[in-house]
């Protein structure tokens, strides 16, 4: 095997303080060695020239190159290799600056370290093996789990270059939580009109043909990696025609059978044929069939026969289906929810019959909510003071310890709102901490305080409050202090924002992992907050941390960006040579490997009890070659043989 | 009885030092070490690994049997390894390594795990340090030195 040596003087950085005619005696003893050749600077563009002519002139079967950090210059050596024609992976080289001319003061011992790291190398270089990438094809298309305002911006931004994109929504409507709001902070804009020209793009816009909407479906199983997943998806019956139906609601009047409405929060009733609030999207209303008489083997047909379209928009006979669904990568966008209210008892949620969630006050606030956006006590008197606990489950050991980011200015909302509908009530806010970071944030806040009719207090911790039901009202005490009490007829509990219901077994699905906090992971808080930590699945929004709307927009915007520049139509996927690779033949089917594998890179197969890499999901860290009892994987390019040589050589 | 206790600490002796960081923080900090250009001394030869996970405890085995007198694994600080968990690993498999050393009477403090990031090149410097005083005290490996060769378990 011819190896050659090159030795980069880097300027004077190198030779100043290692002697290579010392250095070229050393390694000449070795034996190993063809040629041993020096450059002044051989990443300049003289060197590279030098390096490209020297390999085809001499045509050896290994180099190395000793010279500054691989980190620093590894890739442009190996271009140069791969511009000769020589293979990439065939050259090794020794740190002589920064592990040595940098750091050691005696030309001696400066030598004769540089000697002993290139040893190593040329020893390790001789078990080098040619890799090659490799590339497969991948799937341009996208998955979207979850309808809100993260998950929508992101389909829309990856539809409009033409990509298809795959929606599922659980609920029967689109548009996440934003949709029960009448109002917006932090200006308290109108959030229908904010919401639904993005809704009506997704539905019926110039790109609505690239994004196919699965409501009512949930993904139970995705198999497969970055470029060529399998997702399937589960979708419970609409039971009405959502391509053909026109809307109108004739269905919904003759419904004989009436349900409390989830979606405001059971404040009021629906039909067992409805829509989930006026003005939901896709307006096309949805049957329960929970409820439906005909589930209870009655022979009713109301809906179908009231029905102007005539037979066929109304499909009694759907049923539940599971579809595939063949895409190259997977948003996650299921936003958050709220914190349960009633794990604090002492704050009387469904105990005392006026306390609400923010959510539920959303929904007394908006003019499609139970009370059509009278502000009305379930007596239906009008209220005449209004007590809005903010921090409830945040900030709180025994409960979430995060700040949540949005209540503060919910609350705030809340308070000018409901100042605008009734102008003598008294509002009283009483708070752990108050945040508003943002620069429209405070703005809100200073409208909230300038409100005649507002009181703050701050309370220091939420056990201490205690909410009962009086005669004329509700009673909220401080339990630390005598006159520390309150009368209200309505109360608002400002939960924080938790994980949504579903995330660990969506976690589990995805095989994708939830933080402290069971929020979806991401890759890196800062860097990556857009990525899981498995490659091709991305997060947006709420689920991956408390966010307001403009967080959980740009958020999917930019899972959207890494979508885009990632999964580029009829570009192939780059497989990175350096991954584990197990040898069949020694593998004894124990399973330690899939242990420990960070990625999910290792597959089992049940039948010849065997284990194999996935090599796009491996990232060629090594841990499971380190592992394996059997000594059955190895690590390309991190070989044992070429580790145990670079050892004896730098120990020689 | 440790092996040390047998033998008198040569006179002149340098350590041979081999350690193996994992490429993303610990190597990143070495480097950072050089760019500082501060002198340290020359007895640790750095084998980079693309994760400290990769560090088979037969690696630090092979090292003393090639006449190695410590071995040095370096890794990202817990919470921050490139692939996650490696570092995890790794410092459970030096636990291990270690009890196995010490009923071969090899001193424990020939192998040393610690964890340096990319910004830290004055701690590495420490830790290398630290690391050939130490070997310098306890002197060298005997010189016939069969023990990695006695307990590497062949795997081939
Ligand atoms: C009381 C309150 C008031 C707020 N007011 C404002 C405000 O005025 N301004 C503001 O900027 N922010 C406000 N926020 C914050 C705002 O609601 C969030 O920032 C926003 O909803 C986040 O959007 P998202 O798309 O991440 O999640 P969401 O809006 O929660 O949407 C997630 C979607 O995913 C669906 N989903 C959930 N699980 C699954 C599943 N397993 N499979 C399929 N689909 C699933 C849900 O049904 C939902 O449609 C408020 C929050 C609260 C609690
Ligand atoms: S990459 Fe540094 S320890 Fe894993």
């Amino acid at each position: 095997m011819k190896i050659g040596v090159y030795f980069c003087n880097c300027g004077s950085n190198i030779s100043d303080k290692v002697d290579s005619e010392q250095v070229r005696q050393v390694i000449e003893t070795m034996g190993d060695v063809a040629y041993f050749k020096t450059n002044d600077l051989m990443c300049s563009d003289d060197g590279k020239a030098f390096l490209h002519e020297d390999i085809a002139a001499e045509n050896p079967d290994r180099i190395v190159i000793a010279a500054c950090s691989p980190r620093e210059h590894e890739n442009t050596f190996m271009r140069v290799l791969t511009g000769v024609g020589m293979n990439p992976y065939l050259m090794q080289m020794a740190n002589i600056r920064e592990q040595v001319a940098w750091v050691t003061d005696d030309i001696g011992e400066a030598s004769l370290k540089a000697a002993t790291l290139i040893k190593g190398a040329v020893k390790r270089v001789g078990f080098h093996k040619p890799l090659e990438k490799k590339s497969i094809d991948m799937s341009p298309d996208v998955l979207v789990i979850g309808a809100g305002p993260a998950g929508l911006k992101a389909a829309l931004t990856i539809a409009e270059t033409g990509r298809k994109v795959v929606i599922v929504e659980k609920r029967p409507v689109i548009g996440g939580q934003p949709v029960l709001y009448e109002e917006v902070f932090p200006n308290l804009e109108c959030a229908p009109c904010m919401l639904e020209p993005m809704l009506n793009d997704i539905l019926h816009g110039e790109h609505a043909v690239n994004i196919e909407i699965l409501t009512l479906s949930e993904v139970v199983e995705l198999t497969g990696f970055y470029g060529n997943f399998i997702a399937k998806v589960k979708k419970t019956p609409r039971y009405v025609d959502l391509h053909q139906c026109i809307g109108c609601g004739e269905c919904i009047g003759v419904c004989p059978v009436d349900v409390k409405n989830e979606c405001n929060n059971g404040l009021d009733g629906r039909k067992a044929i409805s829509l989930s609030f006026a003005g939901a999207l896709p307006n096309v209303p949805f049957i329960d069939m929970s409820a439906c008489l005909r589930a209870r083997d009655e022979e009713c047909r109301l809906c179908e026969q009231s029905c102007p379209l005539g037979d066929g928009i109304i499909l009694y006979g759907d049923v539940q289906e599971t579809v595939e669904r063949h895409i190259g990568a997977v948003i996650v966008a299921v936003g958050a929810s709220l914190y349960d209210a009633g794990l604090i008892p002492k704050l009387g949620y469904g105990r005392v019959p006026d306390v609400y969630t923010s959510i539920e006050f959303e929904r007394l606030l908006s003019s499609t909510g139970p009370t059509g956006g009278q502000l009305t006590t379930r007596s239906g008197r009008q209220p005449k003071s209004i007590a809005i606990i903010h921090c409830v489950g945040s900030l709180d050991a025994n409960h979430k310890e995060y700040c949540s980011g949005v209540c503060c200015q919910s609350a705030f909302k809340f308070n000018l709102m409901a100042g605008h509908k009734l102008h003598e009530t008294r509002i009283y806010h009483l708070y752990k901490e108050l945040v508003y970071p943002g620069k429209e944030e405070f703005f809100l806040y200073k409208r909230a305080r300038e409100n005649p009719n507002a009181a703050f207090i701050r309370y220091q911790n939420i056990d201490r409050l205690m909410i009962t039901e009086e005669e004329d009202g509700i009673m909220i005490e401080n339990t630390l202090s005598v006159d520390g009490s309150i009368k209200a007829d309505m109360v608002v509990l400002c939960a924080a924002l938790a994980p949504a219901k579903d995330t660990g077994k969506l976690n589990e699905v995805l095989d994708t992992t939830a933080d402290t906090y069971g929020f979806f992971e991401e890759l890196h808080g800062r860097l990556d907050s857009a990525r899981s930590k498995v490659r091709g699945i991305y997060i947006a929004g709420a689920c991956q941390s408390p966010m307001n709307i403009q967080q959980a927009i740009t958020q999917g915007m930019a899972a959207a960006g890494y979508v885009l520049s990632g999964l580029v139509e009829g570009k192939q996927l780059d497989i990175e040579p350096i991954t584990a690779s197990v040898d069949t033949d020694r593998c004894s089917g124990c399973r330690v490997c899939m242990l420990l594998c960070p990625y999910r890179a290792i597959g089992f197969d049940d039948d010849s009890r065997k284990s194999s890499v996935n090599e796009v999901l491996c990232q060629g860290c090594g841990t499971c070659v380190a592992a394996c009892p059997a000594g059955a994987i190895s690590g390309n390019h991190f070989t044992n043989e070429a580790i145990y040589a670079e050892i004896e050589g730098v120990l020689a | 009885m440790s092996e040390d206790t047998l033998l008198d600490t040569a006179e002149g002796f340098e350590p041979k030092i081999v350690g193996f960081l994992c490429n993303w923080c610990s190597y990143a900090g070495a480097d950072k070490a050089g760019g500082s250009q501060k002198s340290y001394p020359p007895n640790v030869s750095v084998i980079r690994v693309m994760c400290s996970g990769r560090v088979d405890p037969q690696f630090v085995l092979k090292a003393y049997s090639a006449g190695a007198d410590g071995v040095l694994i370096l890794a990202c600080h817990p919470g921050d390894c490139h692939y996650k968990e490696g570092n995890y690993m790794a410092m459970q498999r030096h636990r291990i390594l270690l009890r196995m050393l010490s009923e071969h009477g090899i001193d424990s403090a020939r192998c040393r795990f610690d964890y340096v990031s990319a910004a830290e090149g004055d701690r590495f410097i420490e830790i290398l340090t630290e690391m050939v005083d130490t070997i310098r005290a306890l002197g060298p490996m005997v010189s016939d030195n069969t023990v990695g060769n006695k307990i590497m378990v062949k795997r081939s």
